[in-house]
């Protein structure tokens, strides 16, 4: 099942798809055995569990959604219900992981449900992607870093900009390229 | 929730430390139930089924159809 059709037929949590598999494979690279990682927006808990299991660190994941959190759970993975990085110490984290959602807002697509907030991000695909940017830093050890997904229907030339402004130098990882879209996953280090 | 996620967590509010109240634990010491409380604010964040809600109260009901 591709990207578009998974986007389809789940309505509560979003499953593991392209993206996800391309933040796991980097974070899996980046990731210490020591560190300790939180991973914003997790959805199913897949790239968690991915990034523990592969790399021995200390994985926590949280979201937005009830149903997300419990799946996070299902799979072991130490799950919170929070909004971005509020509920987190300052420095508490060498890595922060993030799969926003970032599609930018079709009202003829509109669904008004947990699937619609776990891809959209607002007329622009940035809603949720900038208020993480502004606030990740606080919670990253010195040395931390973030890495995030985006893809080029959100605009990765404008998130640079953003992190730029909030303090960080932006390095694209990887990147993927579909049909439709080019997928990055940006690693943020403050600068 | 491990015990030692408290290493990690603050009131989303006023960043300050949490007490926690456990109502149940699993056979593993895990907490299942119970409550994080503000040293500051006094804000009561619930733990269900073993996942602590740290949503800010005006967030906690704000749920999609």
């Amino acid at each position: 099942m591709d990207l578009a059709e998974r986007r389809g037929v789940e309505t509560e949590v979003y499953q593991p798809a392209e993206d996800s598999a391309l933040l796991a494979s980097v974070a899996e690279d980046e990731v210490g055995s020591g560190d300790r990682v939180l991973e914003v927006g997790t959805g199913s808990g897949w790239v968690a569990e991915q990034v523990a299991t592969e790399t021995g660190a200390d994985v926590v994941a949280s979201d937005l959604n009830p149903h997300a959190t419990r799946q996070a759970r299902e799979r072991g993975v130490e799950a919170v219900r929070a909004d971005l990085v509020a509920p987190f110490r300052d420095g508490a984290f060498d890595v922060v992981l993030f799969n926003p959602p970032y599609l930018p807002e079709d009202a003829a697509a509109a669904r008004d449900d947990w699937m619609e907030t776990a891809l959209t991000g607002g007329e622009d695909g940035r809603a949720v992607v900038d208020p993480f940017v502004e606030s990740v830093a606080r919670v990253l050890a010195p040395d931390g870093y973030a890495l995030m997904l985006v893809s080029s229907l959100t605009g990765v030339d404008e998130v640079v900009e953003l992190a730029g402004e909030c303090g960080f130098s932006a390095v694209a990882m990887r990147e993927e390229s579909y049909p439709f879209e080019t997928l990055s996953v940006l690693k943020l280090l403050p600068a | 929730m491990k015990e030692s996620l408290m290493d990690v967590l603050c009131c989303p509010m006023d960043k300050s430390e949490l007490e926690l109240e456990v109502d149940d634990r699993a056979d593993d010491e895990e907490v299942l139930a119970g409550t994080l409380v503000c040293t500051e604010c006094g804000e009561r964040y619930p733990i269900e089924d073993g996942i602590p809600n740290l949503l800010p109260p005006d967030m906690r009901d704000d749920v999609p159809a």
